[in-house]
């Protein structure tokens, strides 16, 4: 039977380093997702995968036992996304990088020239790059992990109103882009 | 009827609104929320790209590199921080035994040596202020050890100038007397009363500079004497260290040096 992450938990507590290496096999893969869909970029989601599993390793002793650790893992993942997407922010004065901008559609792009399949993930990608960061993240926690908007909140270090306020900015940006498409198929 | 805002749409399609009774009355409303639903449908559609297959494994091995790289440098901050540690207990345990240092011929002027009523000599008390203001201020500690040096070295020198002057009175004046033995010492303690008395003054020890200063021309004349002396010379040498009650004053002053300086009392000639 194989050991629960708060068992593992409490082995690489104890020092055996060994057990935190079953802890990445295990949600590396998941935490890589959610990374993805945070920054849009495969090469910043690998950056926020290792990242994350550093400062959880540096805070495993103010781990709470009672929660549990793959929420934990998450909120320290996408708290390491933000960062990213902040100094990135900060530095380009824009959200998404060159290595994903180059796959989007232009501004001009009209839905007659968007088809299905690959033009659509370039239509969605091109609406999620529109959202702030904060906007991206708390629409990823909710639509993708289904976080209730109350821990959102606290990821982002936003009350109620305001997660809420930034999930239907979110929705709204992406509807607005994306509804001419969806009209087609419907 | 009010209809549903797009907010609460929202919440409704994630589940945190009920509002199933309006729309099971609104029409409108229900085909607002089914048009929201496949756009929101349509963003699942993103794709992730599939990470390699050992994927995994190659997140544990740059991270195990970085946590190695972790644990060094939590060593070397461990060492650091006992490095620290133990200067910190070297420097503590200096000042502390520099503290006792300072503070033993204050506990011996208080509790052990009584002070001589005839002292001429205020060097007690100037040490003893001394003592107390680097008590306060450890950068006194210094100048406080300068001053306990001083002490001893001219309680010293009092001790064998003493001894001196009273071999010299102890002589019997007859005829032609050698006074080379006393006279080779004169011109050693000559020198170093000199160097004492300059000390003396520049450290403010008035009484001590004054005794030195009365001890000098004595000294000088013995040392300037032939080593072989008349009786009658010899007699006005004599008379000359009576007369200013030198060895009676050098007796006192060193009694109440060698005690501000913590030292053992030397027996009296």
């Amino acid at each position: 039977m194989e050991p629960t992450d708060i068992e593992l938990v409490e082995r690489v507590r104890g020092g055996d380093d060994d057990s935190f290496r079953l802890l990445v096999e295990r949600h590396s893969r998941a935490l890589y997702r959610s990374a993805y869909r945070v920054t849009g970029n495969a090469a910043d989601a690998d950056d926020v995968v290792q990242e994350a599993f550093l400062r959880s390793y540096r805070a495993l002793a103010s781990f709470d036992s009672r929660a549990t650790f793959t929420t934990w893992l998450h909120r320290i993942a996408i708290n390491c996304a933000l960062d990213l997407l902040d100094s990135r922010k900060r530095r380009d004065g824009r959200i998404s990088d060159g290595e994903d901008l180059s796959l989007l559609p232009s501004r001009a792009a009209t839905p007659d020239r968007v088809v299905l399949g690959s033009e659509m993930q370039r239509a969605i990608a091109a609406a999620m790059a529109e959202l702030t960061g904060n906007e991206r993240t708390a629409f990823v926690l909710r639509h993708f992990e289904g976080m209730p908007l109350e821990e959102i909140g606290q990821i982002l270090g936003t009350k109620l109103n305001a997660t809420k306020n930034t999930v239907f900015r979110a929705v709204k940006k992406l509807r607005q882009q994306l509804q001419p498409f969806t009209g087609s198929l419907v | 009827m009010n209809h549903l805002s797009q907010e609460d749409l929202i919440l409704r399609y994630y589940g945190e609104l009920d509002a199933d009774t309006h729309l099971g009355e609104c029409a409108e409303c229900r085909d607002e929320l089914a048009r929201l639903g496949r756009v929101l449908e349509q963003v699942n559609a993103i794709e992730v790209p599939e990470p390699e297959a050992e994927y995994e494994a190659q997140v544990w091995n740059r991270l195990s590199w970085r946590l190695r790289g972790e644990k060094r440098k939590s060593r070397n901050v461990t060492r650091w921080l006992a490095a620290a540690a133990m200067i910190a207990i070297a420097f503590l345990t200096g000042l502390l035994v520099n503290r006792k240092q300072d503070v033993r011929p204050q506990v011996a002027e208080t509790t052990t040596a009584p002070r001589p009523a005839a002292t001429p000599v205020n060097a007690t008390a100037v040490a003893s202020t001394e003592t107390t203001a680097s008590n306060r201020n450890p950068g006194a500690g210094t100048q406080q050890q300068r001053d306990r040096i001083l002490l001893v070295v001219v309680g010293d020198h009092f001790d064998q100038s003493e001894r001196m002057l009273v071999e010299l009175t102890n002589l019997t004046p007859a005829g032609e007397t050698d006074i080379a033995p006393e006279q080779k010492r004169a011109e050693e303690l000559l020198a170093s009363n000199r160097l004492y008395r300059r000390t003396a003054v520049d450290r403010g020890e008035e009484n001590v500079a004054t005794l030195l200063d009365e001890l000098e021309p004595v000294l000088m004349q013995i040392a300037h004497a032939p080593s072989q002396v008349s009786a009658n010379e010899l007699r006005r040498m004599q008379k000359r260290v009576e007369a200013k009650g030198l060895v009676f004053k050098l007796r006192v002053v060193r009694a109440g040096v060698r005690s501000e300086a913590n030292l053992p009392q030397t027996p009296t000639i």
